[in-house]
């Protein structure tokens, strides 16, 4: 009986290959969005632990990243904007991926459960599994709804973040929640505009190489009609004051101009880059305006109490 | 051991894999990388269990 075995060549790989496997870009948005969960969140936390729990969710949504990147390696190998990714260049193996990614999920989940509470790492379980079974598993190779339901995980950090403050759910923390889930699909429609043919060639069925452009142009005007409105609604709910109201306001009348120059271009992708690149800037814009809102609300609220006792 | 059979054991070359000097580098990066980050884990820990405790830490059952 013979045995092969298989040859391992010693690892090339470098701290920057396994901080690429963390999607250190997400991350920061991640990070971003779960600080204004925490902010927004009643009551009081300790500051160690609120940067406790951000440290736990930016890792969670690291490793979410880097078993991504294990499973889609095939695609990102024919895929122009992921072909440079540590996997498909060769200097991360996909066993090296998958362990580094599983062991920072398994840690950073028990890690928040132990340090902060059970409710918060519970929906960071949550969030890893559903981005890494139910949108990279999934829904990503299957229908051009992939990013629609994905997005749910990229939606989830804000009530993470108030979780970790409160141990519960609030509607609060959902308005955050739907904005970002409306927000995704202009978003990443918008770049697959121009990136169709990567997509095509990859074997990923995005709306633009199933349904082709008009379809696509025609949704991207649909969900931007829906999250302009939508975004306004923490404002006009009572969460936040004018200052947001008005950002909202201006914020979401671009985006729907954008995505109505969208709608009529035809030839070029002009508008469609132009909206990528704009709705980073309005989620941005909405989470700090919501950040400064409230932290400053709360400042004249201290400086109120404190002049009038 | 005879002279010769020393001499032989000597010569002979080294078995397993020899790296090279880039992964020689690689392997330190990511070793300093797993101390900092596990340094980072303990530090965390320390800090939250002196939070979480406050006062308490001195009380406690003789």
């Amino acid at each position: 009986m013979s045995v092969t075995v298989a040859r391992v060549e010693p690892s090339i790989a470098g701290v920057g290959d396994y901080i690429a496997l963390l999607k250190p870009r997400v991350m920061s948005l991640v990070v971003f969005t779960a600080l204004v969960g925490i902010v927004i969140a009643p009551g009081h936390v300790h500051p160690v632990i609120a940067f406790t729990a951000l440290m736990c969710i930016a890792v969670g949504a690291g490793a979410a990243g880097a078993l991504n990147m294990w499973y889609d390696a095939d695609i990102d190998a024919r895929m122009a904007r992921t072909a440079g990714r540590p996997i498909p260049q060769g200097r991360v193996t996909p066993g090296e991926a998958l362990g580094f990614g599983g062991t920072l999920a398994v840690f950073s989940t028990v890690t928040l459960g132990l340090l902060v509470n059970w409710m918060a790492a519970a929906l960071l379980a949550f969030t890893i599994l559903f981005y890494v079974v139910i949108y990279t598993m999934w829904l990503k190779r299957w229908t051009p709804q992939n990013i629609v339901i994905g997005g749910a995980a990229g939606a989830l950090p804000p009530i993470i973040g108030w979780a970790a403050v409160t141990g519960s759910v609030a509607i609060e923390p959902v308005l955050l929640f739907l904005i970002i889930f409306f927000w995704t699909p202009p978003h990443f429609w918008a770049l697959s505009l121009y990136r169709a043919e990567d997509y095509a060639r990859a074997g990923v069925p995005m709306l633009p190489v199933v349904a082709g452009e008009t379809a696509t142009r025609r949704q991207i005007v649909i969900y931007t009609l829906i999250l302009a409105p939508l975004g306004v609604t923490p404002w006009l709910l009572g969460y936040a004051g004018p200052l947001y109201g008005i950002a909202a306001l201006a914020a979401g009348a671009a985006m729907i101009a954008l995505a109505l120059r969208v709608w009529s271009e035809t030839e070029s992708h002009a508008a469609s880059k132009q909206m990528f690149a704009f709705s980073i800037l309005y989620l941005f814009l909405l989470f700090a305006v919501l950040l400064v809102d409230r932290v400053s609300g709360g400042l004249i609220a201290q400086a109120i109490a404190h002049v009038a006792p | 051991m005879t002279m010769s059979g020393a001499m032989n054991q000597a010569d002979k070359p080294e078995t397993g894999i020899r790296l090279t000097e880039a992964q020689l580098r690689a392997r330190r990066a990511r070793s300093i990388a797993i101390a900092l980050a596990l340094g980072a884990f303990v530090i965390v820990i320390f800090v939250v269990t002196l939070v979480k405790l406050g006062g308490n830490v001195l009380t406690r059952p003789m």
